[in-house]
């Protein structure tokens, strides 16, 4: 699908950019770093936006006070944070790390790892590309990881399994224990009691976060709908924390249209409803834009954002495009407040768009000093 | 004179693939006399056994695990030794890797027949689109990512094949989330159909490989009648005069362009395989890379030589003997039009043997003639007979020559190609493209666009670019992308995020190359397509 093809394009463009590159190197220099305590936790819950930067960057910002609370180092190699997943408590960030090699786990107050998981050991090089969760309580990190074994001479590819971190470990957790799990998943998100632990793969498996077991598959990609292909996703974005309910846009085509019928290729917004387990798709507009990762609004469930080079407001329940505007630039990652007031655009480059829910207007802006790259680092509300 | 043995050699000789040359020849006499100068081999023996055996281990039958299971051509095992550097750590020096490559191309080399279908991919040829491969879905389990050439200039076997598979998940891991890797379970077909359909189209035995490997190998020392093509500036022809030299060869270009400009220079070459012939020339003052094939009798040698940091610019390059049989390889204009006149240069070999003629309505005033050349001034009665035209040197004959009245059509080559963005403080330069404006006849069939249609050749022409389609006209592609010059030279825009275009994206494009050609009172235009991309990040030698 073009729009598939311009994903992987524009990505490239955006995160190859000499004047992007220029400025993540900006980024080493220790000024940046550390800039101050977060605030203190006032008596009401505030929020705070959790990001990721080149190299080794992973940033906390007051989306109110429209300004960066804190840029912390990840210690180690590697130099594009990837997944980032916040404890229950927003206390602590873990970050993919380490080009996919580990897991850290940074105190947002202080900036020290006071968590990491080396993934690879002896003859076993292991990547985890994108899918991380923790469970509610707060004790367990659970980590889609690709294994594969350096023999000498040559390379055997082993399979894919989700590791399971105390996160009481600390620095140097070694998995408690590993399960099978299908290959190629992107996202892992728990269910809100921590009974379910949800994949997204060629399909959408729900887990046993105890044994590995699937309990349940909701077809995608073998899905057998009548007139419809099978849809494309690719989602590395778990932005699922306000509302409870994970989303991500797919696109399909109509099997009963020439490919030169416009109405052929459909969008589509897959829901999961984190609390009930209720999966939906519906298609809401004949595809017309490139959309990387979406976000439903906690304030009204059935309405979702969307991200790439527009923002777009989608009646996900009811299968619409209700509203769509230009952005400056690309964005990968979009967040919400939790009454739902301020939406929030980041990924790609060194700033964070925050849109009206209704007019889409661009309200204001937060530019992370030195203007490094987020890349493909998820974009994370925490509450403290 | 007695052979030296490998280290000896190895201190004493070095060649390179696509560097500078030196050494001291050092091939004896004996057995070897009447053969070919090859590329020396040092102590590669010696490094297969003690270095790269420590983790290619000895199998059961005597073999190395891996290595002596694989046929690549030199730019094959240029890339594994540079990977073997890379990532594993394996410490070889440049001397090293030459011997290497020289020994691993001898043993262990794809056959003419076998790199035939691919050398667009070693010529570094752009605007090259591949035919699909439709057999086991290669050309989206594998030529999604690069060409298809870069696994069909490969032989193993299917359980060789499938450890590739291996090596490419285990060091890619994001092969499986990417477009077409998403859509279907890649690994598991990779790992089981792919290499079983790898193995029987590319296998490590041939019949191809056994032949040439018995066959004697051609010596290329000689004087040659070469022509060729350099796309924006037209044809070029003259002579090269080959010698031995060390382990491989001297050469000597006494050529002249279209307009009669000398073209010459000096360059030095290895012949690997026995027939792949790897130099570096300069050629009117600019260094080139030259990549040609020797025909297995060593009659012909064919192929492209390209500038070494830009090589979308560069030159077919067509040679065959002198003292063979009398040929005609090219002319400096490939037409004339009817009632006028053109100074025309002939290339080939055996041209001095008698009378030049274009054919009826045509007369020929010779102005010079040798064995390699002839110049004359051909000039066509108004009622010259429009066409093809196969003219005649003496007893040499050719085609390729064309007398017009009026053009019926006008086609752009390339059709499709692409540029990249590049510079503005990079690490890349930018990647132009050149177009070409190709008059045609219609044919007996009196319909443009089909096979009979009758090729005229490169004309002037203005150049001026459009949007490919409504998308490019929204983002204004044609006022970021790039400019065209008059010879059809499309240079890209300045790489980067430009804050001037929408979403402040970079100076990509979708563009439609319009050439306008004027012949008489009439107008003709034709169209290609041009997509200037974003920068290859990773330009190894096989693409």
């Amino acid at each position: 699908m073009n729009a598939s093809i311009i994903r992987l394009g524009i990505r490239r463009l955006v995160r190859q950019s000499p004047a992007i590159r220029r400025l993540a190197v900006a980024l080493c220099g220790v000024g940046l770093l550390a800039t101050g305590p977060l605030a203190t936790a006032p008596a009401s819950a505030k929020e705070y936006l959790v990001t990721g930067v080149k190299p080794n960057g992973l940033v906390v910002i007051d989306p109110a006070a429209r300004k960066v609370d804190k840029i912390h180092r990840i210690p180690g190699g590697g130099v594009a944070p990837g997944t980032i997943v916040p404890s229950p408590d927003g206390k602590i960030a873990y970050v993919i790390t380490n080009h996919l090699d580990s897991v850290s786990g940074i105190d947002l107050d202080s900036g020290k790892e006071v968590f990491r998981a080396n993934f690879s050991s002896g003859t076993e090089r292991v990547k985890a590309m994108f899918g991380m969760d923790i469970s509610p309580d707060g004790k367990e990190l659970f980590v889609f990881q690709a294994p594969v074994r350096l023999l000498p001479g040559e390379y055997k590819v082993e399979d894919t399994r989700i590791a399971v971190f105390r996160t009481a470990d600390g620095v140097g957790a070694k998995a408690v224990r590993t399960f099978p799990a299908p290959r190629r998943v992107a996202v892992l998100a728990f269910s809100k009691d921590g009974g379910t632990l949800w994949a997204l793969g060629w399909d959408l498996y729900a887990m046993d976060p105890k044994t590995g077991a699937i309990r349940d598959t909701h077809k995608l990609l073998n899905w057998t709908r009548d007139n419809f292909g099978p849809p494309d996703i690719l989602d590395v974005w778990p932005q699922f924390e306000q509302a409870a309910v994970f989303s991500t846009p797919y696109f399909t085509s109509r099997t009963d249209l020439p490919p030169t019928d416009p109405s052929a290729f459909k969008t589509g917004m897959l829901t999961l409803d984190l609390a009930s387990g209720t999966v939906a798709t519906k298609e809401f507009e004949d595809t017309s834009a490139v959309i990387f990762s979406s976000v439903v609004n906690p304030a009204k469930r059935g309405e979702a954002f969307s991200v790439y080079t527009q923002l777009s407001k989608i009646d996900a329940a009811g299968g619409a495009l209700v509203k769509r505007v230009d952005l400056p630039h690309t964005y990968y990652s979009i967040n919400i407040a939790g009454d739902g007031k301020e939406v929030y655009v980041g990924g790609t480059a060194c700033d964070i768009g925050v849109y009206h829910p209704d007019s889409l207007d661009r309200i204001g802006q937060i530019e992370i000093p030195g203007c490094p790259d987020q890349g493909v680092a998820s974009l994370r509300m925490v509450k403290r | 004179m007695r052979r030296m043995n490998g280290p000896q050699r190895r201190r004493r000789r070095a060649g390179l693939l696509t560097g500078g040359l030196a050494g001291t020849l050092l091939i004896g006499t004996g057995a070897w006399a009447a053969e070919p100068p090859r590329p020396d081999e040092g102590n590669a023996k010696q490094i297969i056994t003690e270095r790269c055996s420590t983790c290619h281990e000895r199998q059961a039958d005597g073999s190395l695990h891996r290595i002596d299971h694989v046929r690549k051509t030199p730019e094959g095992w240029t890339m594994t030794l540079f990977r073997m550097n890379q990532i594993h750590s394996a410490n070889l020096s440049p001397e090293d890797s030459r011997a290497l490559v020289a020994y691993l191309s001898a043993r262990q080399g794809l056959a003419p027949e076998e790199t035939a279908p691919y050398r667009y991919i070693l010529e570094r040829l752009p605007a090259v689109v591949e035919t699909p491969i439709a057999d086991g879905d290669l050309s989206v389990m594998c030529a999604r990512c690069h060409s298809a050439a870069r696994f069909g200039l490969q032989r193993r076997d299917a359980d060789e094949w499938k450890r590739l598979a291996n090596f490419h998940l285990g060091q890619f891991p994001s092969i499986e989330y990417s477009l077409q890797g998403r859509d279907r379970k890649w690994w598991e077909i990779a790992s089981t159909q792919t290499p079983q359909v790898l193995g029987q189209k590319f296998p490590f035995k041939t019949k191809e490989w056994a032949d040439w490997q018995q066959a004697a190998k051609p010596d290329l020392a000689g004087v040659w009648a070469v022509t060729g093509h350099r796309p924006g500036l037209g044809r070029y022809g003259g002579t090269a005069t080959v010698a031995v030299e060390r382990d491989g060869y001297s050469v000597r270009y006494d050529l002249t362009d279209a307009g009669g400009k000398p073209l010459s220079g000096t360059g030095k070459a290895l012949v690997y395989t026995g027939y792949e012939w790897r130099g570096t020339a300069t050629l009117g003052g600019q260094e080139v890379r030259e990549v040609f094939a020797a025909s297995k009798d060593g009659q012909s040698l064919s192929g492209r030589w390209f500038l070494p940091d830009h090589d979308e610019v560069g030159a077919t390059v067509t040679a065959v003997r002198t003292g063979t049989a009398p040929t005609i390889l090219g002319f400096s204009q490939e037409h004339v039009k009817t009632g006028t006149s053109a100074r025309v240069t002939v290339w080939g070999s055996g041209l001095d043997g008698g009378p030049v003629d274009f054919g009826p309505g045509v007369t020929v005033k010779t102005l010079s003639q040798s064995a390699t050349a002839a110049v004359v001034e051909v000039a066509a009665a108004a009622n010259a007979a429009p066409g093809a035209r196969t003219v005649s040197v003496g007893k040499a004959k050719g085609g390729g020559f064309t007398v017009y009245a009026a053009l019926d059509s006008v086609l752009v080559e390339p059709a499709f190609t692409i540029a990249r963005v590049g510079g503005n403080g990079g690490a890349t330069p930018p990647v132009s493209a050149q177009f070409e404006a190709i008059g045609y006849l219609n044919g007996p069939d009196g319909k443009p666009g089909t096979a009979d249609d009758i090729r005229v050749g490169a004309l002037p022409a203005a150049w001026t670019l459009e949007p490919f389609n409504e998308a490019a006209k929204l983002m204004e592609d044609v006022k970021f992308a790039g400019t065209i010059g008059p010879s059809g030279l499309f240079a890209p825009a300045l790489a980067g995020p430009n804050p001037q275009r929408a979403f402040g994206t970079n100076n990509i494009g979708d563009l439609k190359v319009v050439a306008t050609v004027k012949d008489g009172a009439a107008t003709l235009t034709g169209d290609g397509r041009l997509i200037s991309t974003v920068q290859r990040w990773n330009d190894p030698p096989i693409r």
